[in-house]
């Protein structure tokens, strides 16, 4: 039989009931699973820890990976991961998905390409990337009007714009890749400032203002309410078709970003480009704290989930892991991910 | 038959608790053969989790459970099956997509020699469980298809029909008219001179002494004692259930009502309601009752944007004013607080600091940016000024007991500074101190002039509380009582549409 007092102690340690154990003094005393467990679902601690034990390893274990060329290397590839994982993040806040991110970053890679050398269609640099961009995020409008007004589920609508989108990359490409782009569009995936690469500090420009959104506008608060309840945040007087539609924008926006910081570094667009992007994407957000439940998930962790997924990736290729190898690492770390993901709702419920 | 005085089932020195509660604390109930005990106590009083617990879908941590004076452990549902226990719960454990008849037999339906469902026999022998019953329902009817009275009349069937022991009755008149609740007291009056030991749990007293042989009272998780039903009179078990006299639980300080400051007018969304009208004046509570279904809560949401209206038209301080979504309620300064606290009221995974100003975002914001200390002091000043018992502003309001998440999701309204605030059903799942305490900041919010619309199933509190009360049923007002006139009968009577 259980006494009161002890009824008490599970009672003011409401969650942690199965992991804590009452010490002679009656102060909670944690066994070291439980810390552990409290530590490994500490999510940026975790994985920052993760990265540098990691890197730290790699150093000693390879001469090639601790090198100034190798590291460069590492955070350009993160750079277009990570934005298209803090797109993917804010959308998934808002207990939605977005499948359709690589065709996105596809269509804009194109267009920008397409427009900056078909003859008859070169208009300049600049006004290639701003058409570029207008129309990667007009697929955001799109999806705020299917997701929002027509009401049809977000995982189906970016299913549907995902294959969609693809295929006009394909009508607009010929299906061919588009080389040959002018230098000064390509240059600037290769500047550096304090040998600190150019698409490193766009990602973390961008990880820096949505950030900001995030957390300290009032938008930022409202999707957290829509990701917890859409009930809720109606019923709450929140303009729901605004900040839906403003969820959808801003992701297309940042992954139309993504794709023309893509076919710069590339110097040139594929077809196909872009679509390697969604799983490391979703991955990196949900190992980044993100939920598919919604209302949890936050830029540093997208950040640092992006970083520990290519730190992962480059270190295969340097102790030479076959790349079939790696591509099913990386699949079984999503599923690790999410089901983290489930321990920490189950935890919080 | 064996122990003492035909006991069936008994139960000593049951506790069990959950994070964060005591749900019970040293229960004892004993249930005789053809005998019917009812069992009562607020909502939170542990009456369900003892229910659990006798049915083997909770594990106690302490006590005994006889039966028929054997010591037993019932460790899952089936075992209690076993031991020849059942019960109808509030939630209808029946397939939806199945006929009556499949839903009746289920798990032993007749085969021919082929080992083929024998459907003429399954409708046969339905059709006689069911008349048995005196009900009059279709077995070849998908149970989707029903009424939601005959639905739940098909739930009693099939548990009767399983032929119990010991049957458990929960709440099983809340979704039944007058008619059907006298069928299911006769069924039960039955059950009762066929020997089997019956325990009805009911929030409507008259239900008990109509009913019941004896009653045990729980409160807080605690057993107030058990009382042949004949010794105790309606006002003594109120004040055991709630600790306290009616008077010191709904004596509010009133206000003399100020202007008009909502007026709705021929109001209709088919097909909940109709030809609504009513006025609400500042200061004032105005209480709605009405049974499951008469359209309180379409009503509130219509008024609150969140239903379109047919026809009809709202004025706000004398203004007609067009709401055509939450938003644009919420502009004209009213608030409404959903029946649903989990699903509607409150953003479970979030802080109680985003919780509270989810509402007002714009009202502290410069270009966007939330102003962040002002967030903080308001939500400060909200969780002192409602008591609201939380470790942090931080803290994760899924993690707060019912009555503080209630008070939350108030309070959200009161950052807001709504004038007309709809309370739909505030004090369900919340224990009695918080209770009172909602009734107090009730009080607090019409001292401050604010106009309250109270939509309540618990008639002393629609009674204690309202200074007027209208009644609803099958979506039209049957008319409009004081709180001197209104008598609990009287409501009743008005909600099951016997009287004007």
């Amino acid at each position: 039989m259980m006494s009161e007092e002890q009824a008490d102690k599970r009672s003011t340690t409401p969650g942690l009931t199965l992991s804590v154990t009452a010490d002679e003094e009656g102060k909670p005393k944690r066994s070291l699973a439980s810390i552990l467990k409290a530590t490994i679902l500490n999510t940026q601690g975790s994985l920052l820890a993760l990265i540098v034990v990691i890197m730290v390893a790699m150093a000693i274990a390879t001469d090639s990976f601790w090198t100034p060329y190798n590291l460069q290397n590492l955070f350009r590839q993160a750079s277009i991961e990570g934005i298209i994982a803090i797109a993917s993040t804010i959308v998934i806040i808002t207990a939605g998905i977005d499948l359709s991110v690589g065709s996105v970053v596809g269509l804009t890679a194109m267009i920008s390409a397409v427009l900056m050398t078909e003859v008859g269609a070169n208009i300049g640099v600049w006004p290639a990337i701003i058409i570029a961009m207008l129309a990667g995020t007009f697929v955001g409008l799109y999806h705020g009007f299917i997701i929002y007004d027509v009401k049809v589920d977000s995982f189906i609508a970016t299913l549907g714009s995902m294959i969609f989108v693809r295929g006009i990359i394909k009508i607009i490409s010929g299906a061919k890749t588009t080389a040959y782009l002018p230098d000064s569009f390509t240059n600037f995936a290769q500047v550096e400032v304090f040998t600190i690469p150019s698409l490193v500090l766009v990602w973390l420009g961008v990880a820096a203002l949505s950030h900001f959104v995030l957390k300290y506008t009032r938008f930022g608060r409202n999707i957290f309410v829509i990701g917890s309840s859409m009930e809720v945040a109606k019923l709450a007087g929140i303009r729901m078709r605004l900040n839906i539609y403003g969820v959808y924008i801003l992701a297309a926006f940042l992954n139309s970003l993504a794709g023309v910081l893509l076919s710069s570094r590339l110097t040139s667009a594929m077809p196909t480009g872009g679509a390697a992007y969604l799983m490391p994407a979703i991955t990196a957000a949900v190992i980044g704290g993100a939920s598919l439940h919604g209302a949890q998930g936050s830029i540093i962790g997208s950040v640092l989930g992006t970083l520990l997924m290519t730190t992962i990736i480059t270190a295969g290729i340097h102790l030479e892991v076959h790349p079939f190898i790696m591509e099913s690492v990386l699949g079984a770390l999503l599923t690790v991910a999410v089901v983290i993901d489930q321990l920490r709702q189950r935890r919080a419920a | 038959m064996s122990g003492i005085d035909n006991e069936y089932v008994r139960m000593e020195g049951i506790s069990k608790s959950f994070p964060g509660v005591q749900a019970l604390d040293d229960v004892a109930i004993s249930v005789r053969r053809g005998e019917i005990h009812a069992l009562i106590g607020e909502n939170g009083a542990g009456k369900s989790t003892l229910i659990k617990i006798l049915m083997g879908a909770y594990q106690k941590d302490a006590g005994s459970i006889y039966i028929d004076g054997a010591r037993v452990d019932i460790n899952s549902p089936l075992e209690a099956r076993r031991y020849g226990l059942n019960a109808v719960y509030q939630e209808m454990l029946i397939a939806p997509k199945l006929s009556v008849g499949e839903n009746l037999l289920m798990g032993k339906m007749p085969v021919n020699r082929l080992g083929i469902v024998d459907w003429p026999s399954v409708y046969e022998q339905s059709r006689d469980t069911l008349r048995d019953l005196a009900l009059d329902i279709d077995p070849r009817k998908k149970i989707a298809d029903l009424p939601l009275a005959e639905r739940a009349m098909a739930t009693i069937a099939k548990v009767v029909g399983e032929k119990a022991n010991l049957i458990i009755f929960d709440e099983p008149t809340a979704r039944l008219t007058t008619e059907e609740v006298e069928t299911l007291f006769a069924i039960i009056r039955r059950l009762r001179q066929e020997n089997i030991a019956i325990i009805y749990i009911s929030h409507w007293l008259e239900e008990i002494f109509e009913l019941c042989d004896r009653v045990t009272v729980l409160k807080d998780g605690q057993q107030v004692g058990t009382y042949p039903v004949a010794e105790v009179d309606e006002d003594t078990l109120v004040s055991m259930m709630v600790g306290r006299s009616l008077e010191e639980m709904y004596g509010i300080k009133r206000v003399s009502p100020g202007e008009k400051i909502l007026e709705v007018q021929n109001l209709t969304v088919e097909p909940y309601f109709s030809n609504v009208s009513f006025s609400l004046r500042q200061g004032e509570v105005l209480g709605f009752f009405g049974l499951v279904g008469s359209g309180r809560t379409p009503l509130m949401r219509a008024i609150f944007g969140a239903e379109s209206p047919d026809a009809g038209q709202i004025l706000v301080r004398g203004e007609p004013v067009r709401i055509t979504s939450p938003t644009q309620a919420v502009n004209n300064a009213i608030g409404m607080v959903p029946e649903d606290r989990r699903l509607q009221g409150l953003a479970m995974p979030l802080s109680v600091k985003h919780n509270i100003n989810m509402t007002s975002y714009g009202d502290i914001s410069v270009l966007g940016v939330v102003r962040q200390r002002e967030e903080a002091k308001r939500s400060q000043r909200l969780v002192a000024r409602l008591n609201i018992r939380t470790p942090s502003l931080n803290q994760i309001v899924a993690k707060l007991s019912g009555g503080n998440q209630q008070k939350v999701a108030i309070a959200k309204w009161l950052a807001k500074d709504a004038d007309i605030l709809i309370l739909d059903e505030p004090t369900v799942g919340v224990d009695v101190g918080a209770k009172v305490e909602i009734y107090h900041m009730i009080e607090d919010l019409i001292a401050l002039n604010k106009a309250v619309i109270l939509i309540s199933s618990y008639l002393p509190e629609v009674i204690g509380l309202a200074d007027r009360i209208i009644v609803m049923a099958e979506g039209n007002v049957m008319g409009e009582v004081s709180p001197e006139a209104a008598t609990e009968e009287r409501l009743l009577r008005m909600a099951s549409k016997l009287e004007v």
